[in-house]
């Protein structure tokens, strides 16, 4: 202790002209000691001080002056204020809705409405475990970082930890500072006091004065050092950016693989006691004609949902009985009975009442068409799409046995008695010879945009580039472009695609022979 | 200067001095008249009757339950601060060896085969239940009866509750006597094997609470079940115990009996602990409740959907969680109000008020309906439901003034006792 004492005097000395007094800090050897003094400098009128202990002493609170802090009532209006954030958060996120305004409407950041076991949307009981934890938290943050403020932290240094004997508060030694900052504070006078009031030992506090200016290393050095930190993400994010043949790395293998139960899913490795049900699944399947959520108008309207007329609606309920039991039991009933004759007067021949073509829906058609069509079909619908002509090519090989992507501007296809509005729809529906159904894929708004669009580019009669001669010397490609130029500028577009499409094509042809 | 007060009892008066004398035959009398007008006005009926007399007695036994737990603890954590009050729940937690005399009125019929009050013990009681509740026929509901006859028949149920009383009355009669002995020897030994002996205590009592709650209450239904409904249990008698040695404490206070030990600072931390056991009991309340609302299975839901779309239960659901959760909840938040004794005195008897209606709302919806009757709030019936109240309370007073009879009402020689003198909250 008596080097280090003597070590303090030495620091003080050399720093008196760089340095200036804050404070005198007395040291008592007890509790009590500290308390009386305490009591002392208050009724002496003293109110800029603070007391030092190891631990918390009884009864210091009152004789330093403090008053009751206010952090509970910090704490207590951050709590109200996180029931409301944590409801309506909930509320916003869940898709809740004020006046039959739902907040899955908003244009910018939407609700997601989220249908869990039949409640409401938003239900009081569900949210409660949420906003409590909200609670929790922010109370937690509100009295931490409220005793922080409070208490005028974070601070990077302290003068008083310039006085080493300042260091046994934390161990063994009581302390008073008294700060000069005090109206009653006067160095001479309030250090015989301090004497007077039983202290131990008397030191100044002083707070250093020289230059606070960085070393001018550490700039340079937190430069690099920020550098440094970017290699991580920049080696991952490349790596994210390029394309890898090597196997997925699994870093948390039973997260990928998780042991639980699938809905629906014939589980065929369980091992035995381990089944919920005889059948190996972990659910029961729906009820024999349950119609999902949502999907109720499915029976109403044939016309929108299926293509089919009014008048016929009887055989598309049984059609559409039919498909949904299909795609319970993945496997078609009927698929060993000899095919129906087509009945083409079922087909709608104009759109729906529910859809209505404009310029917006035939652009939402081109751009779910080139999504989901173009790839065989092409992009001009000529049946030329990518996956065709690399089918084409190991067909050529004998190594695929594929059957060529209808042109969709086939005489046949065209033909608006052999191919009517309500046929296309449902080719697109539930597929037709080898192409597979996209009702899955695409919801029906889309599948008739689809249809608007495909009347469209049947409208400005693309040639097929492979098809005959015949054909070609039907229709020359002079027209094509005159139509192009002819129509409105978002079939223009289509058009343009469709020439570089066509051009593509061609040299692909060549180069192929 | 802080000044150490030294461990020595100095309140003039430290025992009930004599008054116990004139109120064990005046509360036995209120007793006897409360149950017996009760009974009469409730016409006979059994049912009603019954119904009615559990839900006074599972009030009293629940506050004498936590008290005991209260005792138990105590020692478990080697409490220091608590000396002043612990005699009180010592003493309230012997009240349960004489409460047994009071549970003959449920288990004799029980014994003689009725089911005016346990409809397990009558046969065919899974179809009325689902007749009542699910609306399943006989032969969709599970074999029952047999699986649950195995636990809920008559001498299996009776021999349980031996069992709880031995226990209970064991723990409570050994906590009292060493402490009473060491309020003459002073043995500091004493205080070490209470120590030892709550340990194990602890975990046999954790599970007689538990079976007991089974028993007592959720029996009452013997079709539904909740994992949870024993720690609801706990929660409330708990809470209530609280409140009662609280109570105790005051009463004792005022009338001039140990003055001088138990200070502002001891009914501070009750305060504190009742602040934190009203948010226990509204988190388990809803845990239970949220779980069933949620998986929304008809053997679960059917209790919760009874007391919510019957509109007299509705409100009383309603008056539960307003009044035993968000009302004491922000009113005994503040410091100010937990050192205000005559807040305490009042919070004390609101919360008590609040734990019989919770225990009403556990058991009487049972009895309505297995009546048929529609309950409505403050209807008919109110006053078979206060006649057996204040019976019930009477010949709880008189039980423990049997018990107390001239015992010292503080811990005289506890070796803690200067700890819990000096005891200071922050």
């Amino acid at each position: 202790m008596a080097e280090n004492n003597n070590d303090t005097a030495t620091m003080n000395e050399t720093n008196t002209e760089e340095s200036e007094l804050v404070g005198l800090l007395a040291q008592f050897d007890d509790p009590d000691s500290l308390v009386a003094a305490c009591n002392e400098a208050r009724e002496a009128g003293y109110t800029k001080m603070d007391a030092y202990s190891p631990f918390p002493v009884h009864g210091i609170d009152p004789a330093i002056g403090i008053k009751r802090s206010w952090l509970p009532f910090i704490v207590l209006g951050i709590a109200l204020g996180a029931v409301v954030v944590g409801l309506g958060m909930q509320f916003y996120t869940n898709g809740g809705s004020i006046g039959g305004v739902s907040t899955d409407q908003n244009p910018i950041f939407p609700g997601y409405q989220f249908k869990i076991s039949g409640k409401p949307y938003f239900s009081l009981p569900a949210n409660i475990p949420v906003t409590f934890e909200v609670i929790v938290l922010s109370s937690a943050f509100a009295t931490f970082f409220g005793m922080w403020i409070l208490n005028k932290l974070p601070r990077f240094s302290n003068p008083l930890h310039r006085v080493s004997r300042f260091k046994r508060a934390t161990n063994d030694k009581f302390f008073l500072m008294l700060e000069k900052a005090d109206e009653k504070f006067s160095e001479a006078e309030s250090r015989t006091q301090l004497d007077g009031w039983g202290a131990v030992a008397i030191e100044e506090v002083r707070q250093d004065l020289t230059d606070t200016k960085l070393p001018s290393w550490m700039p340079m050095a937190a430069l690099l050092g920020g550098l440094v930190l970017l290699i991580p993400p920049v080696a991952i994010f490349s790596v994210m950016g390029t394309t890898n043949r090597a196997p997925r790395l699994h870093v948390v293998p039973d997260m990928d693989w998780q042991h639980k139960f699938k809905t629906q899913v014939v589980q065929h490795d369980l091992p035995d006691g381990n089944r919920v049900f005889v059948d190996n699944r972990a659910m029961r399947q729906p009820v024999e004609g349950s119609v999902r959520w949502g999907d109720n108008e499915l029976q109403s309207d044939s016309e929108m949902f299926q293509g089919i007329k009014k008048e016929f609606q009887s055989s598309a309920l049984v059609k559409l009985r039919k498909s949904y039991q299909t795609s319970l039991t993945g496997q078609d009933e009927d698929a060993a009975a000899p095919a129906e004759e087509e009945n083409l007067d079922q087909w709608i021949t104009t759109f729906p009442a529910g859809f209505e073509v404009t310029k917006e829906t035939l652009e939402r058609g081109r751009e779910r068409f080139e999504i989901y069509c173009s790839a065989c079909h092409g992009y001009a619908g000529n049946g030329d799409g990518l996956v065709n002509q690399r089918a084409m090519a190991l067909n050529a090989l004998g190594k695929a046995s594929w059957t060529t992507a209808k042109s969709l501007h086939d005489p046949v296809v065209k033909d608006e008695t052999k191919n009517p509005i309500g046929r296309i729809y449902d080719t697109i529906t539930n597929g037709r010879a080898n192409m597979g159904p996209y009702k899955d894929q695409i919801p029906v708004d889309d599948r008739w945009a689809i249809v608007a669009y495909v009347k469209a580019l049947q409208e400005t009669g693309i040639v097929p580039v492979d098809a005959t001669a015949a054909a070609v010397e039907e229709t020359p490609a002079v027209e094509v472009e005159t139509i192009v130029e002819d129509e409105a500028p978002a079939t223009e577009a289509v058009g343009e695609d469709a020439a570089t499409e066509t051009e593509d094509a061609d040299t692909e042809e060549n180069s192929g022979n | 200067m802080h000044e150490t007060r030294p461990a020595k009892i100095t309140s003039p008066i430290v025992t009930l001095g004599g008054a116990q004398v004139k109120t064990i035959p005046i509360a036995l009398i209120v007793g006897a008249v409360g149950i017996g007008l009760a009974l009469v006005l409730s016409g006979f009926s059994m049912t009603r009757f019954l119904h009615i007399y559990l839900v006074n007695y599972a009030f009293v036994l629940t506050m004498c339950i936590g008290c005991l737990f209260f005792v138990t603890i105590s020692h478990l954590t080697r409490a220091g601060w608590n000396v002043t009050v612990r005699r009180i729940a010592e003493l309230y937690a012997m009240c349960l060896l004489p409460l047994a005399i009071l549970f003959l009125p449920i288990l004799i019929p029980v014994l003689l085969g009725y089911d005016d009050l346990y409809v397990w013990n009558a046969a065919g009681w899974s179809t009325h239940n689902a007749e009542l509740y699910n609306g399943l026929t006989v032969e969709q509901l599970p074999p029952l009866e047999q699986l649950k006859y195995q636990f809920l028949n008559p001498y299996f149920f009776a021999g349980r509750w031996v069992v709880y009383f031995l226990i209970w009355g064991t723990m409570g009669w050994y906590f009292l006597s060493r402490s009473l002995k060491q309020d003459q020897l002073g043995d500091k030994n004493l205080t070490a094997k209470m120590q030892a002996f709550s340990a194990p205590a602890m975990i046999v009592f954790a599970a007689s609470l538990v079976f007991s709650s089974f028993d007592l209450l959720m029996s009452l239904e013997p079709l539904w079940f909740s994992t949870m409904f024993p720690v609801y249990f706990f929660a409330g008698s708990i809470l209530s115990a609280l409140a009662l040695i609280t109570l105790t404490a005051l009463w004792l206070q005022r009338s001039g009996r140990v003055t001088d030990e138990i200070t502002i600072e001891h009914y501070h931390d009750m305060g504190k602990l009742m602040h934190g056991f009203i948010v226990f009991w509204g988190y388990i309340a809803f845990s239970q409740f949220m779980l069933i609302w949620y998986a929304n299975i008809p053997e679960e839901t059917f209790w919760y959907e009874y007391r919510i779309n019957q509109d007299g239960w509705r409100s009383l659901s309603l008056l539960l969680l307003v009044g035993h959760l968000f009302v004491p909840f922000l009113a005994m938040m503040g410091r100010t109000v937990r050192r205000n004794k005559a807040f305490l005195g009042g919070a004390t008897i609101y919360l008590l008020v609040m734990h019989w209606i919770d225990m009403y709302w556990i058991i009487m919806p049972q009895c309505y309906a297995k009546d048929g009757h529609t309950f409505t709030l403050g209807g008919g019936g109110i006053f078979i439901d206060l006649a057996c109240t204040v019976g019930m309370i009477g010949f709880f007073i008189a039980i423990f003034c049997l018990v107390t009879r001239d015992k010292p009402l503080i811990a005289l020689q506890d070796p803690r006792l200067g700890e819990a003198l000096n005891h200071e909250v922050h």
